[in-house]
């Protein structure tokens, strides 16, 4: 409809569309857009006459091609890195697992053990050795590098070496720790070797790592990879190759038409960057944005009034939990005050209406908790009962343990000390930060006097490491595995660690001991099973209030057709998602075409 | 003059290590550090967080940190910047030309207008033309600079879609466009930021303006030059303008520093990748080489803009060059 740089025409659509509202509003819109423009280039500053090319269309066949167009995403940060052993940004994941690939995808169930459900990637096919202590990848053997190279087995055990060598300090190195090496069988065939059998050998290897470059990456010394500038560049073998990282501003990706598993359906991926939220918003409201990943109750709300826009829900990994510090934050080696006594953390639980609270923030948009896993967790249990909401019964269970309100104050005391505590959320999460209050308002019910502390991230953060708070709200983006993050939240050897996630020091060796067994269990009925024992033992001893799981509801541009959402990634097959050739604008139109910079 | 400049140029130079001496011990005191945030993300262990402060010398004792902090900045390097991931030098870089620009624009256009809206209202003291033009100003004044910016953009990139909604161009059609196109691009993508941050200065500026020719228009130089039969163009341009100019030339000093500082609100609503939404991420993440950077040419400027002040006083008024 619109010719490349020129000023939109003003014309109406053949489609009845243009007899609604909305379509009147978008011809006055047009019009206005396009006197704007006639009139600033009226003032001359701007000379815009511009070049007879720009009226141009640049790639008339990518724009009547069944595989075209550019989805433009609207996000709140930039990138951290784009090489996958440093990332660890949602923004950088995105675009690494973009570029990159990995050997296996699991589907959208996101099975962890065995290989059940995945699907091939860069690997072709693989072989599980007879004793299920060896497991050879097959390269496919048409994979190339951006740069033309091939892929070959050599790159993928590199990448094991890089990743795994402590000169390259990547955060990913420890989720690779049960792999004892990587050979090389012949030049398409990489084998990974096992000391034990455990359930997720093909998640470690398949999901853990995405394949590296061994040509460019081979010459940089490791303990200087992260600083060096080769990384911003990256070259990868997925199917949207880099193009440019514009700090601060956008990143693009543009489609790899020779890729073994066939072109992309999009010709171009776009990030663009907006700190602030609303004005991110705004760019999808104002048409300048395809696609935002996360939008607040409000903003679904206003999604409505434009009807070129929908939302798109999926989800999601992670949840929030009122956090109980067991330790004295003054003298850690003391239990707390208040949350040393299991029953004062069980009244306090059953004084929570997580239902009516959860409700009152997000409305459809939060789940309630089911406990320290997610319902996308393939293990996760949901059927445990959670502690009940009964006011009454918490009363009554804080008199019987000697909390009693005897000067009649509304505050309980014991041994003359109050029932008062802090909740300290973080400044930059308004959901946390409402349902904090609301917390406050369902404790004051029980007699327990709540001071709340919002706090800058990182303030917050480094007062949660150092134990010095009395309860924290808490939350947790989790893996697909549900074994790595529940024993660095929630396992003694992490609670011992003063560096560690346990926060609230909670241990419990018969907890540690299920997760143990589970993390063992070759039949995922078995691993459920124990998992379902080991939240069973946790929800017992009430380390937090586990309060909700986020439902990610993303705003898309009614052109784009996204297929396979998944809970971990909803960009994992976004090289199959598209835009109808009837459906394309002006920045569609580009194609392929490379731009000299 | 010289013997002038030359001394402030070097009391300018103490205040500058002063004050990178502050921040450094202040930004270590703040709780944190650049890699505490790695915490929220379950893959970060702490022995990895233990390795990446190791790597770039945060577990050394905060003497050690300093001097060498001083001895490679006195070489011209700024060391790494964890927030950016790149040498602080390539941040600073990117980021500089990019805020001089809109807020070199900007500051002109505040000013030009808040000097003319000013001098019309004091010219038209006490009519309906006075009131109007104060109670906007006045409005402008006491709004927020976020709340401005987000209802422009609702405005006029939301709701009438005349505007594009942020960026410095369009991210992707400004490199297939030719030069006219793209600089039409440019200046669109610049009207918002600007017309924001000029509503809010060139209120204060005409508030300063019109305050200062009253207090002009009653001197007694006033009075003879009408007495000796000056038109009032000559008076009011000449003698009122003139010398009413002083307190805008403070003004104008106090505001060169937002010349490279950037103003964040403004920055981030329509993401702008200046020196504002730089200072303020590198801040909130503990980034110490880049917050120290950001100072250090803060109170440079802060210093250039004071001495820049006093050099046009003198300009501006005979009677402080003579003295």
């Amino acid at each position: 409809m619109t010719g490349r740089g020129g000023i939109e025409p003003f014309v109406f659509s053949h489609t009845p569309e243009w007899r609604t509202p909305f379509a009147l509003k978008r011809i006055m819109k047009t019009y206005l857009r396009n006197t704007f423009q006639l009139v600033s280039c009226a003032f001359g500053a701007l000379a815009c006459q511009g070049d007879a090319s720009d009226r141009n269309d640049p790639d008339s066949a990518s724009a009547t091609s069944a595989a075209g167009g550019t989805m433009v995403t609207t996000v709140g940060a930039d990138a951290d890195f784009l090489l996958p052993p440093f990332v660890a940004t949602v923004q950088g994941n995105q675009i690494a697992d973009i570029v990159y690939e990995r050997l296996a995808e699991p589907s959208p169930a996101l099975n962890t053990v065995g290989d059940d459900g995945f699907t091939a990637e860069l690997a072709e096919k693989w072989t599980w050795s007879a004793d299920s202590l060896s497991i050879a990848f097959s390269v496919h053997p048409r994979a190339r590098w951006h740069d033309g190279r091939p892929v070959t087995a050599r790159d993928v055990a590199f990448t094991y070496d890089l990743t795994t060598d402590p000169a390259t300090a990547s955060g990913d190195a420890p989720l690779l720790s049960q792999i004892d090496s990587v050979t090389v069988r012949d030049s398409m065939t990489a084998v990974f070797w096992y000391g034990k059998r455990y359930p997720e050998q093909f998640f470690d290897a398949a999901y853990q790592m995405r394949i590296l470059p061994e040509h460019i990456l081979s010459g940089v010394k490791r303990s200087e990879l992260r600083t060096a500038e080769l990384i911003r560049k990256p070259v990868g073998s997925g199917r949207f190759r880099f193009v440019r990282w514009v700090p601060g501003s956008l990143v693009e990706l543009v489609a790899d038409t020779t890729h073994h598993k066939g072109r992309p359906k999009l010709d171009r991926l776009i990030w663009t960057i907006s700190p602030d939220y609303n004005a991110s918003a705004a760019k999808l409201f104002a048409g300048d944005a395809d696609f935002i990943e996360y939008l607040t109750g409000d903003k679904i709300t206003e999604i409505a009034k434009y009807p070129r826009l929908r939302t798109l829900s999926s989800p999601s990994l992670d949840h929030v939990y009122l956090h109980f510090n067991l330790r004295d934050p003054k003298n850690p080696a003391r239990p707390h005050p208040v949350f040393g006594d299991v029953g004062v953390r069980r009244a306090l639980a059953m004084a929570v209406d997580r239902a009516s609270a959860v409700q009152n923030v997000f409305d459809s948009l939060g789940l309630l908790s089911k406990g320290p896993m997610v319902r996308a967790q393939s293990l996760a249990d949901t059927t445990i009962p959670p502690i009940p909401f009964n006011l009454d019964g918490a009363r009554r269970l804080l008199d019987s343990l000697g909390w009693t309100d005897a000067n009649n104050d509304g505050v309980r005391e014991k041994n003359g000390k109050p029932l008062a505590f802090t909740i300290g959320a973080p400044s930059s999460s308004t959901n946390r930060m409402r349902m904090a209050v609301l917390l406050q308002g369902m404790f004051k019910e029980v007699g327990a006097q709540v001071t709340l502390k919002n706090e800058e991230m990182t303030t917050w953060i480094q007062g949660m490491q150092s134990g010095k708070f009395d309860a924290a709200m808490n939350a947790s983006h989790l893996d697909p595995s549900p074994v790595a993050s529940t024993r660095q939240t929630w396992s003694a050897a992490s609670a011992r660690n003063p560096a560690g996630r346990n926060f609230g020091r909670y241990a419990n060796p018969r907890f540690d001991a299920l997760i143990d067994s589970a993390s063992v269990q070759m039949n995922p009925a078995n691993a459920r099973r124990f998992y379902r024992q080991a939240h069973e033992t946790i929800m017992n001893d009430v380390p937090a209030i586990w309060l909700y799981e986020l439902v990610s509801v993303a705003g898309i541009d009614r052109r784009i057709e996204p297929v396979g959402i998944r809970a971990d990634a909803w960009w994992a097959e976004i090289g199959d998602w598209s835009i109808r050739a009837d459906q394309r604008i002006a920045r569609d139109s580009i194609g392929l075409r490379p731009v000299a910079r | 003059m010289r013997r002038f400049i030359a001394r402030r140029l070097l009391a300018s130079v103490a205040i500058v290590f002063l004050a990178a001496t502050f921040t450094f011990i202040l930004i270590h005191l703040a709780p944190g550090d650049p890699f505490s945030a790695a915490a929220e993300n379950s893959r970060i262990t702490p022995e990895i967080q233990a390795q990446w402060r190791a790597a770039y010398a945060l577990d050394r004792p905060l003497p050690e940190q300093y001097f060498r902090y001083i001895a490679n900045t006195a070489k011209g390097d700024f060391g790494y910047s964890f927030s950016q991931h790149r040498s602080v030098g390539a941040a600073l870089a990117d980021a500089i030309p990019n805020t001089l620009l809109l807020m070199g624009v900007a500051l002109i256009a505040s000013f030009a207008i808040g000097i003319v809206l000013g001098a019309l209202q004091a010219r038209a003291r006490g009519t309906a033309l006075d009131r109007t033009l104060g109670g906007v100003s006045l409005f402008f004044y006491s709004m927020p600079d976020f709340w401005v910016a987000l209802v422009m953009l609702l405005i006029f990139s939301v709701w009438l879609g005349l505007l594009p909604s942020g960026g410095m161009t369009d991210p992707l059609m400004y490199d297939y466009w030719g030069f006219g196109r793209r600089m039409q691009d440019r200046a669109l993508h610049l009207v918002l930021p600007v017309a924001s941050f000029t509503l809010l200065v060139s209120a204060a500026v005409a508030r300063y303006q019109r305050s200062a020719m009253l207090d002009m228009a009653d001197q007694d130089f006033v009075r003879t030059a009408r007495a000796k039969g000056a038109t009032e163009r000559r008076v009011v341009v000449k003698h009122i303008l003139r010398n009413a100019l002083l307190p805008i030339i403070t003004l104008l000093g106090l505001a060169f520093p937002l010349l490279l500082g950037g103003s964040v609100f403004i920055e981030r609503i329509f993401s702008w990748p200046g020196m504002g939404r730089l200072a303020a991420d590198a801040i909130l993440t503990r980034d110490y080489p880049l917050v120290m950077a950001v100072v250090i040419i803060g109170s440079v400027l802060v210093s250039a803009g004071n001495l820049l002040a006093d050099v046009l006083y003198a300009f501006a008024d005979p009677r402080l060059r003579r003295s």
